[in-house]
């Protein structure tokens, strides 16, 4: 029945075969802890227990109800479902399962009485017994049980008194009791250092790691420079670093003077078309004495390019770290709507009120520069440096935002990590500061990082096809970066992680003066546990969900733009000509200028330069680079552009997905922001949870019957199945929310469009499969070669992509299964 | 001979925009609309694109049907198709057109009886715009503004957008301009003429107007019952002018009684079965409110209806009576004689307002979010700008209030009553939508026309009124977005559920487009009476015909037909989107680059491929494990179990 004003209903309802099917077992509930199917870490023990709960599963989890048990641990609170399958004793542990909530991540606890709702803190005490319990996370998800009537009121009560006691809203010294309640354990401690990293991407921790980036991007002229190897020259700087090959060390050396913190212009990434992106801090020591001090800086300034270089200034348009933060809370309190608090939005002011928080605007805003940046990279044989006062927080956003733009590598799982590491972890983005796990520097606290999701978020959403990674993924970046337990985010710079695991187990004293220490006092305790790094996912999400973070097809090849308006399909039109070598512009508020003062040695107090550089800095050039960035203007459709047919064709994969950012095409990720979404209570049908897709189940279907297949013509001395193919999991819930017309994406991953415009035969092993059947063998072997020739862009139809990398992880592999199935086919047959 | 004459004047250009072009597709019109506006049938289009292809390089024709075909096929309308009967009435030369997005064009106008036809001459490739006069609204000459003897028209118009058009002082005056002309045709009826819907002779391989079918649609529910009986008493629509001839009624209410219920609702449009829960019996039902008036008259016969109605449903000693108008509105209507139900005269009713506002405030909305949406989108305020339109908060209302309809009859088990004022406006809103998220046969592509055929058509949904067909008289208050908001929550609807519905977005276009464009007889006239007075059926064609000929364009492949599921979207602001893929689909900027509506083809052929697979594998294995199981006994083959097949 509904309750509640007219638009906000309560469903109060509760269906008769699940009462019936907890009754049924509540006369077990006694027993251990089995029963209930809570497979606890290494010295996690359970400190309260209620039974039969229910669970209010979001959208996304396909709404309605899910019945269990609920735990509370010293390191989380884990909810059970009943008819969970037992867990298997000898599986690696997994930190939290599907339903559970580290702890650290509860921001408020809220219980629903019967006609009230009180906020609980450790020392509140609770005069009635309630019905439901609401946990308010840092990460926006919003976690609600409720309490049958069965449930005991005594562990009802005491579950939320132990919830609220333990769950310590953030405050200096809890975060290290937190990391050992989940990693302490000597189990554990060994466990982690027995784990194996992810060698399927790039850490950017070794020389080697950078050479190879360099490979890939095909950037010659470019070299490794272990210059900073003892973080001497810069600290926040990370060990290595990519400068031209023209300059030596010792050169180099004498350059990290004139930056501040040292961080000097280093290399990001070489576009395709052979323009450079570096990025850097701003000027400072303006002073310089020697002409070879200005050359040096002239070459790492200019790279490989010696004609143009064009830095552009972030820190005027961006927000601020501050403004972002602003912006972040403002969102945070409209979004997550505190049922304790009276003060919600209404909702027909709800529009108007995320306008005002301007979070929209800034993801707007870095979008629109990295796009600018992207257009300018695209036309080719230019540096592009970015150059932001302290070159820690924007400047990661903006230089990774330009590579997911243009490279299609960084739009895969492991790409985007290696990006992540590669633009912030090891390029020093503060993440210790900006998250403020400890709560105790929250001048210094903005989620940077979060922006940068958001803003890639958005560009998934508009061309969702062109991404391997899924939201499910961002979404598990997203909700990681709360909790402390990970490498990736604990520290400031490369500097502190290497302090870190150097003094594992040894006691140190910090430097003077340095100040961003993680543990700022008695951080060095011997029995500080080793904090794995974020990427190792199975710690925190199980295979199945972590299946989801990619999509099974490989992303569709690009299609030929449309001409909305908003893209330059024509660079080739727009080269750049006549520019003098050795020409320096300032790109901001989209125009370019050559201030006399950009590069300040250049600058008229500075003699020196002008000795050896007889030339006035010109405005030559300009119109040029400005004809670059007219992708932006509607009125500038080139003519002629479509006389040749081959454009048709599908187009260079590194053209860059330039994001349309009107107002009505930016969205709310209402998947991360509107998780919890208490406002709007909706129905759920009882049946209308966890149907798959039929297409899904088509989908393993045919992998079942394939099986099948390959065990029953294979006999005995075959290795049995083939593991089988992980379902890809679909949302298909029927009531799934959905963005901006990209729905397809999320919910119709097994039949994407693996068989594309690229290449002709028929591409899928499931084709091959079927024609190569029955044949003699003759014909099997060409098409099985033919698959492997193409195997680099194309998969099995349900197997992982590998279009950009291989990946000899625990997916479906057809390629051995299919070498043997057409010959033992032609064998039965014959 | 008219038609040749265009086709010759045109034919110098031919060569030059015949190129394969992105361009055009910049034009103001999306592909979308022109191909609905087009309208083709699928043998003319066929025919079409055989002809066009083999004026392509060899290369070209050879190329499958993907998004490349789509754009030449929206390129190659560089001189139109005209329909059957279409007729060419003016072309003229040197014609100005001001696009808001990528400014002036000049070029060349043709007017038919049925469109405006733009194509530019200096641009290449050629800008082309292809508007059915069906959906303008109003014609204003902008005199003497401009300078140097320009005559200056806009055009404004029903689909959200405005056109404007400027061409030379005519040294003849004895000359009609062109748009003089076309004003002519735009409003036929308001100058003597016909529809173009009359003219209109295209054959379509299905029969949109057998779609619906009163008697059958019953049927379908379990129509006649022990409760529920069918009346032929409104056959030649004497109860009721604007109701059906086929109603359904409690059984024990005799058709004399009938007639002392209709004396006191509104417009004698006493309250029918719309829907029947196949289970709990608990129905919705509409009418009209009841006549009440100042001094609180009252109705025996319509308490023992409504009574009769709640008795209908055994699960249940409860009606609900919902009054869709804000509580004022409701009493300021006992001035004119109406008014709501009290509820001691009704007693074990309970009456409930649902706050929706009327037309007037509706249509004034939609002008609202016009001028946010067209031509200038102002980013910073867009949010803010939005909200100023309460557009998305009257969706809201409206969906709140069919969620409680749908939520009383399925949770509640209730019988339900719903009316407004006159019962053919927010009424037909409300038990449309409730039956949607009720009843899933309605969300399939049939169903849904079966849906708008009942709810909206049968019962007298003013049509001809809101929309004002072919009529120049644009101010007249009896205009409403009425449809077009309902139309909106279907597509909120299907944004919440994306794998309930069996039609796509283009589908919802589609019938809007084909709202204003006359072409179709499906939308014409106020009510079931009119329409079989103007023999519509006879002499038009039916919207169905033409979508249900090409069901593949419409069809939304995600589609799970989950029978018997109840779709409870989430009602609140936050989860509700504006509908830019309509609102705002004239400006070219907001073309998203990944291009649904082809992949939702790809990934319909996708699934047909796999079941065809399946089906094999099946065979396969039935054939194997027959065979081996006989050769190793005990081989794993034995176990398999038959493995069904969906779909």
């Amino acid at each position: 029945m509904l309750t509640g004003s007219k638009t906000t209903f309560k469903v109060r309802q509760m269906l008769p075969d699940i009462k019936e099917r907890m009754l049924s077992q509540s006369g077990v509930n006694a027993r251990s802890r089995d029963v209930f199917g809570l497979r606890c870490l290494p010295g996690e023990c359970v400190l309260q227990r209620a039974v039969m709960v229910r669970k209010k599963l979001t959208a996304r989890e396909g709404r309605g109800w899910l019945s269990g048990t609920l735990f509370c641990t010293h390191f989380r609170v884990a909810f059970v479902p009943q008819d969970s399958p037992k867990p298997d004793d000898n599986a690696d542990p997994v930190l939290l399962g599907d339903h559970d909530v580290a702890l650290a991540s509860i921001d408020k606890v809220v219980v629903v009485g019967p006609n009230r709702t009180k906020l609980v803190t450790p020392n509140s005490s609770l005069k009635f017994t309630p019905e439901e319990l609401v946990l308010y996370c840092r990460d926006m998800r919003v976690i609600c049980f409720l309490f049958d009537r069965l449930t005991p009121d005594a562990q009802v009560i005491e579950i939320t008194y132990t919830i609220a006691k333990t769950y310590q809203p953030l405050k200096p010294g809890s975060v290290l009791s937190f990391q050992n309640a989940a990693l302490g354990s000597v189990e554990m401690k060994q466990f982690l250092s027995n784990r194996r990293r992810d060698t399927h991407m790039n850490w950017f921790e070794s020389t080697s790691d950078w050479e190879q980036e360099l490979e890939r991007c095909g950037a010659s002229g470019w070299r490794v420079s272990s210059v900073n190897d003892r973080f001497e020259m810069s600290t926040s700087l990370p060990r290595f670093i990519v400068v031209p090959q023209k300059v030596l060390d010792t050169e180099l050396k004498k350059s990290f003077s004139h930056f501040n913190e040292g961080r000097i212009p280093r290399w990001c990434w070489r576009h395709p078309r052979g323009s450079d992106l570096l990025r850097m801090a701003s000027f400072q020591n303006n002073i310089y004495h020697e002409k070879d001090d200005i050359r040096n800086l002239e070459m790492i300034l200019f790279g490989c390019q010696s004609s143009l270089c064009v830095v552009v200034e972030l820190g005027e348009e961006l927000p601020s770290p501050a403004d972002i933060q602003l912006a972040h809370s403002r969102l945070r309190a409209l979004c997550l709507g505190d049922i304790s608090t009276s003060v919600s939005v209404p909702d027909d002011k709800w529009l108007s009120t995320l306008e005002s928080t301007h979070w929209l605007d800034y993801t707007r805003l870095c979008l629109r520069k990295a796009s600018e940046v992207a257009c300018l990279l695209r036309g080719g044989h230019l540096t592009v440096a970015l150059q932001e006062a302290e070159d820690r927080d924007v400047s990661c956003v903006v230089s990774s935002l330009v590579q997911v733009m243009c490279d299609p590598h960084c739009r895969t799982q492991r790409g985007f990590q290696g990006l992540v590491q590669k633009e912030w972890v090891m390029a020093g983005h503060r993440f210790y500061s900006r998250i403020n796990y400890h709560r105790d520097n929250d001048k210094e606290e903005a989620p940077v990082f979060l922006l940068f999701l958001d803003c890639v978020w958005q560009l998934w959403s508009q061309y969702p096809s062109r991404f391997q990674l899924t939201e499910d993924f961002l979404l598990a970046v997203h909700d990681s970066v709360h909790l402390p337990l990970f490498s990736s985010f604990l520290a400031n710079c490369q500097r502190e992680r290497c302090k870190r695991s150097q003094n594992h187990g040894q006691s140190y004293t910090p430097v003077n003066g340095w100040r961003d220490g993680p543990h700022p006092d008695s951080s060095s305790d011997p029995c500080d546990p080793p904090l794995p790094p974020v990427w190792d996912w199975a710690l925190q999400y199980s295979k199945r969900r972590q299946d989801r973070f990619t999509q099974p097809v490989p992303p569709s090849p690009p299609l030929q733009p449309l001409l909305n308006g908003n893209l330059n399909t024509n660079p080739d039109a727009h080269k750049l000509t006549d520019t003098i070598p050795g020409s320096v512009f300032l790109f901001s508020r989209g125009t370019f200028s050559c201030p006399a003062n950009l590069l300040p040695w250049r600058s008229t107090s500075s003699g020196i330069y002008k000795k050896s550089h007889r030339r006035a800095p010109s405005s030559e050039g300009v119109p040029g680079l400005e004809r670059l960035l007219k992708a932006w203007a509607l009125t500038d459709i080139p003519q002629g552009l479509t006389s040749n047919s081959g454009s048709q064709g599908p187009l260079d994969p590194f053209e860059p997905l330039l994001p349309v950012l009107m107002g009505p095409c930016m969205g709310l990720w209402k998947e991360c922001y509107l998780r919890g979404a208490l406002h709007a209570q909706a129905f759920s049908h009882p049946i209308s949870a966890n149907h798959p897709h039929p297409v899904e189940r088509l989908a393993a279907e045919v992998q079942q019957l394939k099986d099948k297949l390959a065990q029953a013509s294979a006999g005995p001395d075959v290795k049995p199945p083939i593991k089988t193919a992980e379902r890809p999991l679909t949302d298909a819930n029927l009531n799934q929310n959905t963005n901006n017309g990209t729905f397809l994406f999320p919910g119709s991953r097994p039949h994407g469009t693996c068989v594309s415009r690229v290449t002709a035969p028929p591409t899928s092993t499931n084709h091959q499969h079927a024609s190569s059947r029955g044949r003699p063998p003759t014909t099997a072997a060409p098409s099985r070669s033919s698959h492997r020739d193409n195997s680099s862009k194309h998969t099995f139809l349900f197997g992982h992509s590998s279009s950009t990398e291989a990946r000899p992880d625990q997916r479906y592999h057809p390629a051995p299964n299919n070498a043997k199935l057409p010959k033992s086919n032609g064998s039965v047959a014959s | 001979m008219e038609k040749s004459g265009s086709i010759d004047s045109l034919g110098s250009k031919r060569s030059s925009s015949r190129q394969p072009s992105v361009d055009s597709l910049s034009s103001t019109s999306t592909s979308r609309s022109d191909r609905s506006a087009q309208a083709k049938p699928p043998s003319a289009m066929s025919s079409d694109s055989m002809s066009t292809s083999a004026e392509f390089s060899p290369e070209l024709r050879v190329k499958p049907k993907t998004a490349v075909k789509q754009v030449l096929r929206d390129s190659e309308k560089e001189e139109p198709q005209l329909l059957p009967n279409e007729t060419v009435q003016d072309m003229a030369q040197d014609i100005t057109y001001f696009c808001p997005f990528t400014g002036a064009v000049r070029g060349t106008v043709m007017v038919t009886n049925y469109r405006l036809f733009f194509k530019s001459t200096d641009r290449e490739p050629a800008f082309v715009l292809d508007l059915p006069l069906g959906v303008v609204s109003r014609v204003e000459k902008i005199g003497g503004a401009s300078s140097r003897g320009d005559v200056s028209y806009g055009l404004v118009c029903k689909d959200m957008r405005n056109l404007r058009f400027a061409h030379k002082q005519m040294e003849d005056t004895l000359r009609k301009s062109i748009f003089e002309v076309l004003i002519k045709f735009a409003f036929p009826v308001s100058n003597g003429l016909q529809i173009f819907a009359f003219d209109y002779g295209q054959v379509f391989p299905e029969n949109g107007w057998k779609v619906y079918d009163a008697i059958s649609e019953y049927k379908r529910q379990g129509i006649p019952n022990e409760s529920w009986r069918i009346t032929k008493i409104n056959d030649h629509y004497e109860l009721c002018d604007t109701y059906p001839s086929t109603l359904a009624v409690p059984v024990n209410i005799p058709d004399e009684e009938l007639r002392r219920v209709a004396a006191f609702r509104a417009k004698g449009r006493i309250p029918v079965l719309s829907w029947i829960h196949p289970e709990s019996q608990a129905t919705v039902t509409r009418c009209s409110q009841p006549m009440v008036g100042v001094n609180g008259k009252r109705s025996k016969e319509d308490e023992k209806y409504l009574q009769a109605i709640m008795d209908a449903n055994a699960q249940s000693h409860k009606l609900f009576i919902f009054d869709v108008r804000p509580c004022v509105n409701a009493a300021a209507n006992k001035k004119n004689g109406g008014g709501y139900e009290s509820e001691d005269a009704y007693q074990n009713a309970e009456l409930v307002f649902l706050d929706i506002h009327n037309i007037h405030v509706m249509r004034e909305s939609l002008r609202k979010l016009k001028d946010v949406v067209y031509p200038n989108i102002e980013d910073s305020h867009w949010l803010s700008n939005l909200e100023s339109t309460h557009w998305l908060e009257h969706i809201k209302l409206i969906l709140a209030g069919a969620l409680r309809i749908a939520d009383k009859v399925e949770s509640g088990k209730t019988s339900v009553v719903v009316h407004c004022s006159d019962g053919w406006d927010r009424t037909a809103q409300l038990t449309s939508l409730a039956m949607l998220m009720l009843d899933s046969y309605y969300r399939t592509i049939r169903g849904f026309e079966v849906l708008l055929e009942k709810e909206w058509l049968s019962f007298g949904h003013r049509f001809q009124l809101r929309i004002g067909h072919g009529d120049k008289n644009h101010t007249d208050a009896d205009r409403s977005p009425v449809f077009i908001q309902f139309v909106d929550c279907v597509w909120q609807l299907t944004r919440q559920f994306p794998a309930a519905f069996e039609f796509n977005e283009y589908f919802l276009v589609t019938i809007l487009d084909h709202l204003y464009s006359c072409l179709f007889g499906t939308f014409l006239c106020n009510s079931e009476q009119q329409r079989l007075k103007e023999e519509i059926p006879k002499r038009t064609v039916s919207l169905w015909s033409y979508i249900n000929s090409q069901l593949e364009d419409f069809t939304n492949p995600l589609y799970v037909n989950y029978s018997n599921h109840v779709l409870f979207p989430v009602v609140s602001l936050r989860h509700l989107e504006l509908w830019v893929g309509y609102y705002i689909r004239w400006n070219p900027r907001m073309r998203p680059q990944e291009p649904v509506h082809q992949r939702y083809k790809e990934l319909l052929a996708k699934r047909a491929e796999l079941q065809k697979r399946v089906d094999e594998l099946q065979r396969e294995v039935t054939n194997r494990s027959a065979s081996s199981s006989s050769e190793r006994a005990g081989s794993p083959t034995r176990s398999i179990t038959p493995v069904q097949t969906f779909v």
